[in-house]
């Protein structure tokens, strides 16, 4: 099996690692550099729970070749804390968004994607940035009210 | 609902410290950081990864099996066959640990065996250096098969002539363990004394847990021969002896932990996660490596418990006045390939629908049918959403052929506390009236019938249904608890229980219960949970029990831990123990209250210079300095209480694709007391959306050659973000006289009545009424359809 040296940036530190071409960026993230805050629920693309941000846009990082991340800027939930919780942490933890938790560091970077790009989404964006996050155990409802909480937290801090 | 809203209807009640707040859970923080630790997570030093070989045939003796190339393959550590592994019969579920003593648990499974039974049955596994050598090892096997006949419906499976699944069926053809039977009264003459009896026969679709994370274990052998098991379990202990059983290991030199997390259950693992833990053990036994398992989306919808499908009949007379006078109810439930819950789930379909009503004369029985699909077990509900949707539904029909309103049919029927009923305890409290006042208000009742305008192609309408449920799972299964309470010699508490958290926040809110009953903050408690090394036994988080049962134990273990505080402190502040109280971490004289007793020291002590308060971090450090240490314990049987619930559902029906919305969804539940509001909340929301996907969208087929055509998340449709309509979770609180605090069971009821509020709701809008679930777009279009040639 042949190796490549991928070169990208995760979290805003530059990262060198060899990979083989078919590795999928999930499974370097998880296995290889052991952030396993990025949750593997189908490897298929189905359920979101591996979403990460690459280059601004939320991508599940399972249907993603680890070479394709080559001079990416990619995110993951473990970088989302800057020194404090972001307002998306917040209230997902104070508004009963989070239950079993395995749908939820991908459902946040959905969200984060969603908000960087969009300050003031609607009810219907912000369902439509989450529609490919299956979550089993809330019905959606207490996420969607974080999300936009969040929103309003995020425009009171600007 | 709207923020304000929620606020209005949680009155946080002062009686309480503690109890009663929607506190941030302990769990939140690990969660929303990724930091948080799953199953799947789990990685240790040398650790070997399994892939399992599964039968392509749904029925099938293995007639020859050489694994020796997949041995040679680079990389490969062991094979693991029914030649080289354990021959000890077990049952995946944990009903082989809790069947009650007057029944056998039915053992119809081991590891491996030479004879496969569903597609996706366990022929063989691979540990191996990594997921991918493991999976080329797979390819390398060679299996022989004999091919037999298959059945994959129930009502087939009885016949004579269909194949046997398994031998020993002494009940009937294919009928693993016992039918289950529940009478009341004379149903017969219920009938003849009825003015109006009706009778319909219903279909129910197999539906999948779904929970997000896939079954998996990794097992660690130690050379003394103790197993480790991380797992994906919703019950350590029991899962324990389970692998006590199959490897013939005592239960002392065996741990079962959740890393702590698990990411959903849903009654999918009571017990082992499938069959993740023994093959996980016998293959760190044969390599003496740490080994891990973890399912992939595939096998965990084709190789896991899934929800009971099948067929309902309800038969129900009624008195002119409206009065329910008899029930008889049957259900033929396909229970798979191998038992699992399968002995205990029609008995909860049967108790569950025949409790709602106060009716003198009522008969259920229930057939669980071996068939050639996917084992069927727990799924949130439990039996219960499989007689609801029927009865719910066949309640409606009387309301229109007696020309009554459905909700008052339903009022002056419904149960009341303390009155007869069909279940072993009694009927300890009921908020339904108020649910369904409170429904009926939120989902605007008095609009039902309004709506629609002739020639309209989308029209809508109202509907409801109302339900009980369990708040633990005797008397279908043993079940009790064990807590300890520790108070460490600075006064924090350490407290202990053998639940897992699921995801339901057990380990905030059992925390919260401890809290209150000793009077300390919450955030002097810790807990330990989820692990078998370090928690007594308990049967685990199921049956809507984990709250209600181990909550009651922590009570008394509090309660235990609180008394030797008071008595030990007796003697430092000169007063009997029955006289004094412990709030705010401090032990003071009751009478004088906190705020006006001596603590010892500044102007309290020039008066009367008697001590009257002493800090519980001071009691429990003298305590510890004399050689003692304050450790409670709870040891309990719970009993058991009924949890109500009355959903009202608002739809649209879009008559040209038969395309149906739920717009609303009210859904108002008698918790008896809610130890956590956003936690119930929680609990509530996600039940009703799940309920949907039952309702509508969610169903797993067969074809003819016994393979799933609905085996991932792209092709079985769960409700997604964009499919949720306003939800009203409504809380109702009975103060339970036998629960924690007044709490009851509230992890299933959310599911419960939510299909047949909507099929009563589409029969509102549309005059078809769907007796066979989901109301897919094309079962509704082809009902439309057929109802306009009539």
């Amino acid at each position: 099996m042949s190796f490549t040296t991928l070169k990208f940036t995760l979290n805003g530190e530059p990262i060198e690692i060899a990979v083989s071409p078919s590795d999928m960026l999930v499974d370097v993230l998880r296995d290889k550099l052991e952030l396993t805050g990025t949750k593997k629920g189908c490897g298929k693309g189905e359920c979101g729970a591996c979403t990460v941000i690459m280059n601004g846009k939320a991508v599940a990082s399972c249907l993603v070749p680890a070479l394709k991340a080559a001079d990416a800027e990619i995110e993951t939930i473990e970088g989302v804390a800057n020194g404090a919780a972001h307002p998306l942490q917040e209230t997902f933890m104070d508004l009963g968004a989070v239950q079993c938790g395995f749908c939820t560091p991908g459902m946040i970077m959905s969200s984060k994607a969603l908000l960087d790009d969009n300050p003031q989404p609607t009810k219907s964006e912000i369902r439509e940035a989450i529609a490919g996050n299956i979550c089993r155990c809330t019905g959606y409802v207490k996420i969607e009210e974080a999300v936009e909480a969040a929103a309003e937290k995020l425009r009171e801090q600007r | 609902m709207s923020a304000v809203k929620r606020e209005e209807q949680v009155v946080e009640d002062s009686k309480y410290n503690v109890i009663g707040k929607s506190v941030r859970r302990r769990d939140a923080l690990a969660k929303v950081s990724g930091e948080a630790t799953f199953t799947t997570d789990v990685k240790l030093p040398g650790m070997l990864y399994a892939k399992v070989l599964r039968s392509p045939y749904p029925h099938a003796r293995i007639k020859r099996i050489d694994v020796s190339r997949a041995e040679r393959l680079p990389g490969v550590k062991a094979v693991a066959t029914h030649k080289n592994t354990s021959r000890e019969r077990f049952n995946t579920s944990a009903t082989m640990t809790f069947t009650v003593p007057h029944l056998q648990p039915v053992l119809d499974q081991y590891i491996f065996d030479d004879v496969v039974r569903y597609v996706g049955d366990e022929v063989a596994a691979v540990a191996a250096v990594s997921e991918e050598v493991a999976r080329q090892a797979l390819k390398l096997i060679e299996v022989e098969y004999e091919q037999l006949p298959a059945v994959y419906d129930p009502l087939e499976a009885m016949k004579e002539e269909a194949p046997d699944i398994h031998a020993g069926c002494h009940e009937g053809k294919n009928v693993p363990g016992e039918v289950v039977k529940i009478a009341l009264g004379d149903v017969e003459k219920g009938f003849a004394e009825s003015d109006l009896v009706i009778e319909e026969s219903f279909k129910l679709p197999v539906q999948k847990q779904a929970q997000m994370e896939t079954h998996a274990a990794v097992a660690q052998v130690t050379p003394e021969g103790t197993i480790t098991v991380w797992s994906t379990t919703q019950t350590p202990h029991p899962t324990r002896m389970i692998l006590s059983k199959v490897f013939n290991m005592p239960n002392s030199k065996i741990r079962v932990l959740n890393p702590p997390y698990v990411g959903g259950g849903f009654g999918v693992r009571i017990g082992c996660s499938a069959k993740a833990e023994p093959i996980a053990v016998a293959l760190a036994m044969m390599t003496k490596r740490p080994v891990k398992i973890v399912y992939s989306r595939e096998e965990d919808f084709t190789a896991s418990d899934t929800r009971h499908g099948g067929y309902a009949r309800v038969k129900l007379g009624v008195k002119k006045d409206g009065t329910f006078h008899a029930l008889d109810i049957k259900g033929v439930l396909n229970g798979g390939a191998y038992c699992s819950f399968s002995s205990e789930v029609p008995g909860v379909m049967g108790t569950m629908t025949l409790a709602i009503y106060r009716i003198p004369n009522e008969n259920f029985v229930g057939y669980p049918v071996y068939t050639n699909t996917t084992p069927c077990g727990a799924m949130r509900g439990f039996g219960n959403p499989q007689g609801n949707f029927p009865l719910e539904s066949v309640v409606d029909m009387a309301a229109e052929q007696l020309g009554m309103d459905p909700l008052q049919l339903r009022l002056k029927n419904i149960m009341k506390a303390g009155e007869p009923w069909c279940l072993p305890y009694p009927c300890s409290s009921t908020g339904l009236a108020e649910c369904i006042e409170k429904g009926a208000e939120s989902i605007g009742w008095e609009r039902r019938g309004k709506f629609n305008k002739p020639g309209a192609t989308k029209v809508r309408g109202i509907g409801m249904g109302v339900g009980t449920h369990v708040s633990n799972s005797w008397p279908f299964c043993v079940d009790y608890d064990n807590a300890y309470i520790t108070i460490e010699q600075d006064g924090s508490v350490q407290l202990a229980t053998g639940v897992p958290d699921i995801g339901t926040g057990t380990s905030t809110s059992l925390p919260q219960i401890a809290a209150e009953v000793l009077g300390v903050e919450l955030d002097k408690v810790n807990i330990t949970f989820g692990d078998t090394a370090n928690t007594p036994f308990d049967i685990g988080s199921h049956a809507s029990r984990t709250l209600y049962a181990a909550g009651t134990a922590v009570i008394a273990a509090a309660k235990d831990a609180r008394k030797q505080v008071l008595e030990y402190a007796s003697e430092l502040l000169d007063t009997p123990a029955e006289r004094l109280a412990l709030k705010n971490s401090t032990v003071f004289v009751a009478a004088l209250g906190l705020t006006d007793s001596c603590s010892g020291s500044g102007v309290c002590q020039a008066g009367s210079g008697k001590r009257t308060s002493v800090t519980l971090q001071e009691v429990a450090a003298h305590a510890h300095l004399h050689n003692k240490q304050f450790i409670g314990v709870g040891r309990i049987v719970p009993p058991n209480s009924p949890p109500w619930e009355a959903h009202f559902a608002e739809v649209e029906v879009d008559l040209s694709t038969g395309q149906v919305r739920v717009i609303k969804l009210a859904a108002a539940h008698d918790v008896g007391k809610a130890i956590h509001p956003m936690i119930v909340e929680g609990q509530i929301e996600g039940g009703v959306l799940q309920g949907i996907g039952y309702a509508l969208s969610e169903e797993i087929k067969y074809n003819d050659k016994g393979k799933q055509q609905n085996y991932s998340f792209h092709n079985y449709f769960l409700p997604t973000a964009e499919d949720v309509p306003e939800i009203d979770a409504i809380i109702v609180e009975s103060n339970d006289p036998q629960g924690p605090f007044g709490a009851k069971g509230i992890g299933e009821t959310g599911l419960v009545p939510t299909a047949p509020a909507i099929a009563n709701a589409v029969y509102d809008a549309t005059g078809v009424r769907f007796t066979e679930i989901p109301m897919t777009e094309e079962r509704v279009f082809f009902g439309l359809q057929n109802k306009r040639k009539c």
